[in-house]
């Protein structure tokens, strides 16, 4: 199931939400750059279900 | 159909499916579901008594849907095999025998409510995947009211209309008062070359399909008159454009713009089309008897079953991707399986024989052959460093490594011959067990290395795929694009082949910048190799964040062979990058990752030390 994730672009540092699949990955591309270098955030989170 | 049922060396297994595929080039194993038909094939001789007495009446899928058919019947009259089948579903009953009514009517006794599916297994050298194409449903499209209007139908149910076996044995008639339509519209693109509904591509037979049509119903009825509502005209075939002419001369009307409303006059049950004709300018409405929507073509539904079973990758809109476009363009990326017609994409018969004739010399060659020539870029496994994880087997793309066992003390297997030589087991290995010939990983650190030796704060490594990444860079020098001489390139067949720690030991060598490019995803000439890549740059970012290393100096690109541009103008944004990283924070990573080295050296010797005493 998709949900939302954060993703910050490692060329030119924009920050943005996006659709996420766990587990699927997906060609990304920074939607201000268009570089590829686009990494997921993780949540800081204590439910114990997302280490 | 008939030759091919006849042929001595052909094996026709009809009303079948396939169940699963092992093995790999000159050795697959299929499993072939022979589904129970009820009706001794060799026995029925396709005289038709038992469909007379049969109650069920059901439509006729082949007719699509304007005649029936009975619940025991032959598909189509050219069928191979002739002999009847069954449909057990549709069927009153088999257990207990409901009405019996063909088995008493078969004078042959060729019925046989008892008969299983059968699984078949065959041994074939190569294989031919020519699984045709599904025909794209309308009924989505509202504005052409095929759900909501009779005489409204499909290039698919003209065809049956017209032709001399369908249901009105050959009488274009229309549904709604079975006569001769006066005035006949043909509407192009239906399902084709739309970004929101349908599908984005052309369907490449359409044009000429409704020209066809238009020619053959002038050729019934000349006083038949045609419109066709069009984006474009695509006529470029051998003889294409004349019989475009054609059809003009004959009288067809076209009219370019696609209606944007279909609404029917209740009492005559004509069809009145609004549309911007976009050669005037001006809305026009246009009263005909009849229309008929030129349905585009689609993948088959069905065919992810199939495409799991021989790891076939598919392009954006669902179609094979070959193992190379422009030269090898019936080649799937797995050796030994080729593709035939449309599941490779849309065409008509003419390309589909041409692409038929081509795999089979494809797939004869190697047959004849019996043997096959691999290149020297194939994996090798040391089974002494390997501890059974399984990793290796579960990434490879082409199933061409066989899971290890511990409890059985089996390894895995690496069949060369499946092996395409993308370097992602060798990769994900955490033992370095496996080695890539001529892409080892004494050979890649030695390139590190080389760059490294001089003035490495100057310096850009590159990791770039042979396919797509570099030989997008061929295409920047070509070109004669100006880009950054602080790149320096390191090939590899596919990023896939781009280990954790050839990335790191850059790092420590004192690169400022480290950058991974490989095919974008559609692209992969290794199938989804490039998502091992994705996954496993991810994964360092995640590291060099943990070590105190901005995970900025890592960067990642898909760029195509045919991206020059792109690849000149990343490598200028990179030098942008580069210049911002300080000596200090160079010499800051390379303590870290050597300390990190250390750790990994002591972990290491413990772990081989643990491996050969077991
Ligand atoms: S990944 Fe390496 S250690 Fe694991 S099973 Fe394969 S060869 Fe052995
Ligand atoms: S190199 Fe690639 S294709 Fe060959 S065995 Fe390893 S993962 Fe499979
Ligand atoms: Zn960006």
């Amino acid at each position: 199931m998709p949900e939302k994730a954060k993703f910050k672009c490692l060329r030119c540092g924009y920050l943005y939400e996006d659709k996420y699949t766990p587990g699927v990955p997906q060609e990304r591309a920074c939607p201000k750059c268009g570089s590829n270098s686009v990494r997921r955030l993780e949540e800081k989170s204590t439910s114990p279900g997302n280490r | 159909m008939m030759d091919v049922g006849r042929h001595p060396r052909i094996k026709l297994f009809a009303y079948s499916e396939v169940e699963h595929i092992s093995g790999f080039i000159g050795n697959f194993n299929v499993k072939i579901r022979k589904k129970a038909r009820y009706v001794i094939e060799d026995e029925c001789t396709a005289c038709g008594d038992c469909t007379k007495d049969c109650p069920v009446v059901v439509p006729d899928e082949y007719q699509q849907g304007f005649s029936s058919r009975k619940a025991i019947y032959i598909p189509f009259p050219q069928a191979v095999p002739s002999a009847y089948i069954l449909n057990m579903e549709e069927c009153l009953g088999n257990n207990p025998i409901a009405c019996g009514k063909c088995l008493e009517a078969c004078e042959k006794k060729c019925i046989d409510y008892d008969m299983k599916d059968e699984i078949i297994e065959v041994e074939v050298g190569t294989i031919i995947v020519a699984t045709g194409l599904d025909v794209y449903d309308p009924t989505e499209l509202d504005e052409f009211g095929y759900r909501s209007y009779e005489n409204v139908i499909t290039s698919m149910e003209f065809e049956r209309l017209i032709c001399a076996g369908g249901p009105t044995a050959g009488h274009f008639v229309r549904p709604t008062d079975r006569k001769v339509p006066r005035t006949v519209a043909f509407i192009q693109c239906v399902g084709s070359r739309s970004g929101k509904r349908g599908n984005r591509y052309c369907s490449n037979i359409c044009c000429m399909n409704t020209i066809k049509d238009t020619l053959l119903l002038y050729d019934h009825y000349p006083e038949t008159k045609c419109k066709v509502f069009y984006i474009d005209i695509r006529a470029f075939g051998k003889g294409f454009e004349q019989m475009f002419m054609r059809s003009k001369e004959v009288g067809v009307e076209y009219i370019r713009g696609i209606p944007g409303e279909v609404v029917e006059d209740p009492v005559t049950r004509n069809l009145i089309l609004t549309v911007e004709n976009t050669t005037t300018g001006r809305v026009e409405q246009h009263e005909v008897e009849m229309v008929v929507l030129s349905v585009g073509m689609e993948q088959r539904s069905d065919f992810d079953r199939l495409q799991k079973m021989l790891t076939l990758s598919t392009t954006g809109d669902g179609f094979v991707l070959e193992s190379h476009p422009k030269l090898k363009p019936v080649d799937s990326p797995t050796r030994g399986v080729f593709y035939a017609g449309c599941v490779e994409s849309p065409k008509g018969i003419t390309e589909s024989v041409v692409q038929s004739s081509a795999a089979a010399a494809r797939a004869s060659i190697i047959l004849n052959a019996g043997r096959v020539k691999i290149e020297a870029l194939t994996a090798r496994l040391d089974t002494s460093l390997c501890n059974y994880c399984g990793m290796c087997a579960r990434v490879c793309p082409y199933h061409a490594i066989t899971p290890p066992d511990r409890k059985l003390g089996i390894y895995p297997e690496i069949i060369e011959a499946a092996c395409a030589g993308c370097g992602t087991c060798a990769a994900e290995c955490p033992n370095d067990a496996i080695t890539m010939r001529h892409f080892t990983d004494a050979q890649i650190m030695a390139q590190i290395d080389a760059i490294l030796e001089e003035k490495p704060l100057e310096k850009i490594v590159a990791f770039a795929c042979n396919w797509c990444s570099y030989a997008g860079g061929d295409n920047a020098g070509t070109s004669r694009l100006q880009y950054p001489p602080s790149i320096r390139l390191i090939r590899t067949m596919c990023s896939g082949r781009v280990d954790e720690k050839f990335v790191l030991y850059a790092f420590q060598k004192g690169a400022p910048l480290v950058l991974v490019s490989g095919c974008h995803f559609a692209d992969c000439h290794y199938i989804n190799a490039v998502t091992w890549t994705q996954r496993r740059v991810e994964r360092l970012w995640n590291k060099l964040e943990r070590l105190g290393i901005r995970p900025e100096r890592l960067q990642l690109e898909w760029i195509s062979a045919a991206e020059g541009q792109k690849f000149a103008k990343v490598m200028r944004e990179l030098e942008e990058l580069r210049k911002k990283v300080t000596p200090e924070e160079v010499q800051q990573t390379r303590e870290i990752l050597r300390r990190e080295a250390e750790k990994e050296r002591a972990r290491k010797a413990k772990r081989v030390e643990a491996l050969r005493s077991a």
